[in-house]
Parts: C-alpha cells; sequence; structure tokens
C-alpha cells in the first residue's frame, strides 16, 4: 500500500513539473492566435486609415464636389468622380437586374425540376463560372462578344428602338460592342453563381413539411415557389443577392476590357464609360501628380465604402439566418 | 371547380418553370461559350515557348517564362505568409474566441475583406508598401496577394474547425492534455483535409488576380527574379496584351488566359474533391 | 489477506451542486467514492449522472456558463479550487466517452499521444508502454500488427477499447466511464466489463450505465440519482436486493425510466 502511495506522489510531482511548461505553452499559443485574429482587424482598419491619408490631397482641394461633379482633366487637374461612381452603380443595377431573376430560376431549377442525376454536375458547371478569373471574362468580352454583338444584335436593337420614345434614348448608337451593356451583361454572368448557389442553399434550409402542406392544398410547383419557399427564404435570397452587388459593385478586370473609359455620362446603356474600378486600373500606374493619384484614391475609398456598407448588410442578414436554421449558434 | 382557374394557374406553372429551365440554359451556355473560346484560342497558342522564352517586345514573337516565374513566386510567398496567419486566426475563432465580442468583430471584418474589392488591396499596399519603398516590386505584389489569401483561409479554416466534434477535444483534454496540445494534435489534424481545401482555394484565387497587382509588382519585360524590382506576372502580362493591338500579343494573352483557368479550375476541383470526401 | 478495515474513501463529494447557465442539474449531491473499488451510477436519461461525473475531471469547463458549486475532495484537496491545475487533474482522472474517440491518427499515435504529453522516454520503453496498455485493454491481438493504421479504421468496439487502453497508458488514478457500452457489440461489451473488473484491482473506477444488469455486474458500490438528487448509496448487493427507498426499487424492477 505504502509503496504504491509513494510511486504515485513521485508520478504526482514530476508531472506537477511538466504542468507548469504547459501553461506557458497555453498562454503563448493562446496570445498567438488572438495577435493573428486581431491582425485581421488591422488590415482592414489600414485599409481605411491608409485610403483617407492617400485621399487628404483630394478631398482638401475638391471637397464635397468630387462627389457630385464628373469632370475628369488630367491636365488641368480638375477631378470628379461623379462619371465612375455613375457607371459602378449603373453597370451593377443592370447586372442585377439580370443576375437576380436567372440566378433564383436557376437555384429553382436544380431544387425542383432538374432530374437528381443532373443535379451535381449542373450545379458544379454553374458554379465553375465563379471560379473563372475575371480577367478571362475580360478578354473574351473584349476579344468575342464585344465584336460579335456590334455587328449582329446591337444595330439590330438600336434599329428597334428607334421609334419608341423612352428606348430611343436608352438604346442609342452607334454599335460599338463595348460600353455599359456589354460590361453589365458580363458581370451578371460573372455574379449569376453566387446568387444561385445562395438561393440553392436556403431553398434546402425550407422544411420538406412546409412544402408538402402547400402540396397538399393543390399547389401547384410553381405556387409552392413563390408563395412559400421563396417568402420563407427571402433573407437568404437577399442576402446572396448583396454579396453577389458587393462583388459586382467593386468587379475591376471584367469591367476594364469592355467599358470603354469614357469620363461622360450618357443616357444609352450602349455608350461607352467608366466605373471606379476601371478608372484606378486604366489610369492609377501613369497618373503622374499628387493631386490625380489622390483622386483616384478617394475613389477607391469611396468604392470601399459603398461596398461596405452591401457587405455588412449582406453578412447581417445571412447571419440572421444562420441562427434562425440553428447552424452555428 | 373552377375549370377556367385552374387551366390559368397550370399555364402560370408551365411558363414559369421553362423559364426557369431556360434560366438554367443561359447560364450554362454563357459557360460553353467561354469555356469553348478559351480553349479555341488558347489551343491554338500553346507551345513550348510559352514556358521557355521570355514575353517579347510588340511584333517579335516569345513566350511567357518570365511572367510564368513572377507568378509563381509572388503567390508561393502570399501562400507561405498568408496560410500560417489564417490559419491561426481562423483557430482563435473557432477554439478560444468563439462567443467573445472580439471573435465577432473578427469575422465581421474578415467576411467584408473576402469579398472587398481587390483593387482596393492593390491601393492600400501601394500606400503602405509602394510609396514607402518609392518604386513597385515583387515584395509589394507579394504583399498585395497575401492580404488576399489570409481572409479565405481564416473562413474555411473557422467553418472546417466547427465541424470537428466536440467529443475528440473532449477526450483529447481529458487525457491531460492542455488546450493548445488538443487544438495541435487532435483538432487540426481532424481538419486537416478541409483547411487544406481552403489553402487551395486561397490559390486559385489569387492565381487569376490582377487588379491589386496592376501598381503594386506592375510589369516587367525581362527575365527578372529580383523582388525588390518589378515584376512579372502572367494576369498583369494577359491584361497589358490583351489592351494591345498587336496580334502576337493577343495569341499570348489567349494562351496565357488558358493557363489560368486551367490552373485555377483543377484547383477548384481538387478542393471540392478533398470536401466532399471529407463529408462523406 | 483483505485487511478488515474500512475502505479508503478516495473521493469525497460534498453538497456538489451543477448549473448549466441558470438551470440546476445536480442539488447538494455528498457521496464518497471508495478507493480501488468500482461505483456505478445509475438513473433515468437526465438524471445528472453524466453531469456528476463530467465534474470530477471538470471537463465541463470546456464550455461557458457551466459552473459547479461544493467540494469534490480528491486525496483531500478540493478539485474544484480555482488554484487547482485542471491539466494535472485529468491527467489524475481519466476519462471513457459513450461515444469511442479515437484521434485521426494511428492506433500507436493514438495511445503514444497521451504518455507523450507527461513523460520523456526512449523509443523502446514507450513501445513496451503501448503494448501493455493494448494487453490491458484486451485490443493487442487484434492491432499488434497494424499499429501504423489510422485509429479510425477499426470497428466501434475495438475503438472504445482503444480510447481504455489510451487512457489506461497514462496511468491516472481514477477512471470514468460515461456508458462505454453503448455501441450494441456484445462481444466488445463482455470484454470491456472483463476489463472494468481486472483494473479495479489498481484504480478507482467510476461507471455511468444505462443498464441494470451491467451495474449490478460490475460495480461494488451504486448510487442511484433522480432529477439530479442522489436518491440512495450503498454497496451495489444492497442495492438491488433491498433497497431503502421506493423509487430506487421501481427503477431497479424496471416500473420506470
Amino acid at each position: 500500500m505504502n509503496d504504491i502511495a509513494l510511486t504515485e506522489n513521485l508520478v504526482a510531482a514530476g508531472r506537477a513539473h511538466v504542468v507548469r511548461r504547459f501553461g506557458m505553452k497555453d498562454a503563448r499559443f493562446h496570445g498567438l492566435t488572438a495577435a493573428a485574429a486581431l491582425l485581421v482587424i488591422a488590415i482592414f482598419g489600414g485599409v481605411i486609415v491608409s485610403l483617407i491619408i492617400g485621399a487628404l490631397p483630394a478631398i482638401r482641394q475638391f471637397g464635397f464636389s468630387f462627389l457630385y461633379s464628373e469632370a475628369w482633366n488630367p491636365v488641368t487637374e480638375k477631378f470628379g468622380a461623379l462619371a465612375s461612381i455613375y457607371g459602378t452603380l449603373i453597370t451593377s443595377a443592370l447586372a442585377m437586374i439580370i443576375a437576380v431573376p436567372v440566378g433564383i430560376g436557376i437555384a429553382i431549377f436544380l431544387t425542383e425540376i432538374c432530374p437528381r442525376p443532373l443535379r451535381r454536375p449542373i450545379g458544379i458547371a454553374i458554379e465553375l463560372l465563379a471560379g473563372i478569373p475575371s480577367i478571362i471574362y475580360g478578354i473574351w468580352g473584349l476579344f468575342v462578344f464585344a465584336p460579335a454583338f456590334q455587328t449582329t444584335l446591337q444595330p439590330w436593337l438600336i434599329r428597334l428602338a428607334s421609334d419608341i420614345p423612352f428606348l430611343r434614348n436608352v438604346l442609342a448608337g452607334p454599335p460599338y460592342g463595348i460600353g455599359i451593356f456589354t460590361a453589365s451583361l458580363i458581370l451578371s454572368i460573372m455574379i449569376l453563381p453566387f446568387i444561385s448557389a445562395v438561393t440553392r442553399d436556403v431553398f434546402e434550409t425550407v422544411p420538406p413539411m412546409l412544402k408538402e402542406a402547400a402540396y397538399g392544398l393543390g399547389c401547384t410547383t410553381w405556387e409552392v415557389m413563390w408563395r412559400v419557399v421563396l417568402p420563407f427564404a427571402r433573407s437568404g435570397v437577399v442576402g446572396g443577392a448583396m454579396l453577389a452587388l458587393g462583388r459586382a459593385l467593386g468587379e475591376t478586370m471584367a469591367v476594364t476590357f469592355v467599358i470603354g473609359n469614357a469620363h461622360h455620362i450618357q443616357s444609352s446603356i450602349f455608350a461607352p464609360g467608366t466605373t471606379i474600378s476601371a478608372t484606378i486600373a486604366n489610369e492609377f500606374s501613369e497618373a503622374v501628380g499628387d493631386l490625380y493619384i489622390s483622386s483616384l484614391i478617394e475613389m477607391g475609398l469611396i468604392l470601399f465604402f459603398i461596398t461596405f456598407v452591401v457587405l455588412a448588410a449582406a453578412q447581417l442578414m445571412l447571419r440572421a439566418l444562420e441562427r434562425r436554421a440553428g447552424g452555428l449558434s | 371547380m373552377n375549370r377556367r382557374l385552374y387551366a390559368k394557374r397550370k399555364g402560370f406553372n408551365a411558363l414559369f418553370l421553362t423559364l426557369s429551365v431556360l434560366a438554367a440554359v443561359f447560364g450554362l451556355v454563357w459557360l460553353a461559350l467561354i469555356l469553348g473560346e478559351l480553349c479555341y484560342n488558347g489551343f491554338s497558342s500553346l507551345s513550348v515557348r510559352l514556358f521557355t522564352e521570355m514575353t517579347p517586345t510588340s511584333g517579335a514573337e516569345g513566350g511567357l517564362l518570365n511572367a510564368i516565374v513572377g507568378s509563381l513566386m509572388m503567390s508561393a510567398i502570399a501562400v507561405a505568409a498568408g496560410t500560417p496567419l489564417g490559419l491561426m486566426a481562423g483557430t482563435y475563432l473557432a477554439e478560444y474566441g468563439r462567443h467573445t465580442r472580439l471573435a465577432f468583430l473578427v469575422r465581421f471584418v474578415n467576411d467584408i475583406l473576402l469579398s472587398a474589392p481587390s483593387i482596393v488591396t492593390g491601393l492600400f499596399i501601394y500606400e503602405i508598401v509602394v510609396t514607402k519603398m518609392g518604386h513597385f516590386s515583387g515584395w509589394a505584389g507579394a504583399a498585395a496577394l497575401t492580404v488576399i489569401v489570409i481572409p479565405v483561409v481564416v473562413r474555411t479554416t473557422e467553418n472546417m474547425l466547427l465541424l470537428v466534434p466536440n467529443g475528440l477535444r473532449e477526450a483529447a483534454a481529458a487525457l491531460g492534455a492542455p488546450r493548445s496540445s488538443v487544438i495541435r494534435a487532435v483538432t487540426w489534424r481532424a481538419a486537416r483535409a478541409g483547411i487544406l481545401t481552403g489553402v487551395l482555394l486561397a490559390i486559385a484565387r489569387i492565381s487569376g488576380e490582377t487588379a491589386p497587382l496592376l501598381f503594386t509588382a506592375l510589369n516587367n519585360q525581362f527575365w527578372s527574379t529580383n523582388l525588390n524590382a518589378p515584376i512579372a506576372s502572367l494576369p498583369y502580362v494577359i491584361y497589358y496584351f490583351a489592351m494591345s493591338a498587336d496580334e502576337g500579343w493577343h495569341r499570348l494573352a489567349w494562351a496565357g488566359a488558358l493557363l489560368i483557368t486551367a490552373t485555377v479550375l483543377s484547383l477548384s476541383i481538387i478542393a471540392r474533391i478533398l470536401e466532399s470526401s471529407k463529408r462523406s | 489477506m483483505d485487511a478488515p478495515v474500512q475502505d479508503k474513501v478516495k473521493v469525497d463529494i460534498r453538497n456538489l451542486s451543477f448549473y448549466y447557465g441558470t438551470s440546476q442539474a445536480l442539488k447538494s449531491i455528498t457521496l464518497p467514492l471508495l478507493d480501488r473499488k468500482v461505483t456505478a451510477f445509475i438513473g433515468p436519461s437526465g438524471c445528472g449522472k453524466s453531469t456528476l461525473l463530467r465534474v470530477m475531471n471538470r471537463i465541463y469547463e470546456l464550455y461557458p456558463r457551466q459552473r459547479a458549486e461544493g467540494e469534490v475532495m480528491l486525496d483531500g484537496e478540493n478539485i474544484l479550487d480555482s488554484g487547482q491545475d485542471i491539466n494535472l487533474l485529468r491527467s489524475r482522472v481519466g476519462m471513457v466517452f459513450q461515444k469511442p474517440t479515437p484521434f485521426p491518427m494511428t492506433i500507436y499515435d493514438n495511445i503514444a499521444f497521451g504518455i507523450k504529453l507527461y513523460e520523456r522516454m526512449p523509443r523502446s520503453e514507450l513501445d513496451g508502454r503501448i503494448e501493455v496498455a493494448l494487453q490491458r485493454a484486451a485490443l493487442w491481438g487484434e492491432v499488434k500488427n497494424k499499429l501504423r493504421e489510422s485509429g479510425l479504421s477499426l470497428s466501434g468496439g475495438q475503438q472504445q477499447r482503444l480510447c481504455i487502453a489510451r487512457t489506461v497508458a497514462t496511468k491516472p488514478e481514477i477512471i470514468l466511464l460515461d456508458e462505454p457500452c453503448s455501441a450494441p457489440d456484445p462481444i466488445s461489451t463482455a470484454k470491456i466489463e472483463e476489463l472494468i473488473d481486472e483494473l479495479s484491482n489498481e484504480y478507482t473506477i467510476v461507471i455511468v450505465t444505462h443498464n441494470m444488469q451491467q451495474a449490478s455486474r460490475t460495480s461494488d458500490y451504486t448510487a442511484f440519482m433522480y432529477l439530479g438528487e442522489l436518491v440512495e448509496y450503498g454497496p451495489t448487493e444492497k442495492i438491488f436486493t433491498a433497497p431503502d427507498n421506493k423509487r430506487t426499487e421501481q427503477y431497479i424492477t424496471g416500473r420506470f425510466g
């Protein structure tokens, strides 16, 4: 008995020694992970602070007029972001008008219509669209889509619209191929998979009982989707769409290739224009003079602010949904 | 029973279901057009010279070797730097922080960075690296890519660690293992495939990134492995060549585009296989 | 020769209460656990028997908002004191869980992990320790040729014995078993019960079980719990043949639970 007790004490003493090292190891590891987590915040803060500092000269020079002036003249150093802001908003809006219904349609197709064995392959194929780098969209849009559009559909559309009062201005020629509309269409293809993937995922969180109950009342598939599933999944679908909007607003390369880089606001969506990101991409490395560079950085700051608001809203919606689905607590 | 109403409802149903089929066709057609055109132009421009010769001057012949090497170097640095940082931050979120306010904030900020415009990342690095160094450089390009890698790794690491059953953590802790050993020896190992998926996705993401390199690494027409100077990268060269009027450059741009897309898509497919093998 | 002296108390639980947030799961439990004896906790689901087990190695502290009040004296020291080192405590109080929890590593490393936490030794000695542990868990014959394979490749019952081997290998003083035979595998169950019997010569063992026969077969003492309270505690034979409390009698005869 005593012998065993003695060995136990020795073992315990040896362990106590080891345990002291554990405390240090634990504290160090915990500290390292917390430091890495803080680094993420530091990067975020760094982006904001560095952009504000870089934008200061332009902010001092132009004040609020930067936001509503369309002027963009590197020679006289008069800069206003309105044309770029307008281009960013209009291309994203058009892209959303196309991508939201199509994306939801794809999600309905994948969850309700598609034969089971084809669901995975088609789902993956659609998601591949998100995997293609944006520069590929750009080069394809410039070399393939724009010339084809310019020679076929675009002249026809312009002729068709020429007699219709409002459309006459919106779809006005000449047919360049590139321009606001082409950029918007390419953006819509790029963000399509974001919308359809999120929508499909939230559709799958709809309790089967709810759908069965609606079918039990004699509803058609469409009525079940429109009246039951979509309202139930609304915040998720909106969240997914906002996420996609965030991408569209900030997308650079796909747009830069095909937007035409013109600092004017025109009524026609076939006219060339520019977006914030395209302006920065096109002009930054060749910009001369502090005020020019500073103006471009201020545009970056504006872009970051806009996308921040959109992405934050998207997150809040998707988080609320996650909580409801009982995924993460 | 109102037959006309019922017929109308059935008609609506058929109409909208047809529209959703068309939506799927819409998506698939674009995918086919883009990939088809890419393969057609890419393969016809593909040759061994791409990997043996430097980017040419306008009108001359050449390859993409310096751009490929530049991309590989910057990507490797970005992954080497971004993976451990992202892994540690993701570990904090899943293991230590979970319900703390700091974790909530980090999660929020990280998801913003994940989708924030990459061109803004370029501006950020320009401000803190390029203006301080006084010139464009490979280091600046690598730093910009690192900033893109980190949030991807953080997000997947946290998600994958949360999938590890608590029973495993309890079992390791019940042996008297300190928290750090539980995490490193057991939790990380259990989530290994998932974390690797995140790293692959991060590599896929930065392989095609162009915007953050435009005014950080810039470009270099010649062979250079000096990270202290401007360095070529595949996406930049594609952009630069495609925007030119030179036919030979256009062909090289297509070939480069094919290389990048093949890399990115195979990485995403490997990641997907890893992920699904983990789930089953 | 067994000395007829009174058994030594290894763990003395005094007025222990436990809370999950605001709901109370244990209500002022007082209970001795005797050295080198097997004590079984029985009772219907939700009675707090697993919770009581989880207090004894403070594993509940992995989660926020769970707390214990009262005293759990292990060899005269209160393990609930904030000064107690939690890792050291857990190295002295081993635990085997309801579901097998092999780590995602080889069979060999599963066992080596626990040993190497607290001890440094030459490879040959480590090999020996691992063999002994596997033999004690009646698993050596089945795995001796595949020590380098993943612990996850074993069957459910084998995985559970691997977890027992892992716990035994770290040389704890107390072993807590939380429904270790819930997997429907009669052969493994028989082996594990044999094992408990054998281990009780050296270790203080606490077993939580749903299975009345198992409690009566394996334990020396039995504690019956109901709704977070200790209803009755005594020698197993007495609890199962002549319980003092009516509810205990109803439970062991299967009239509720």
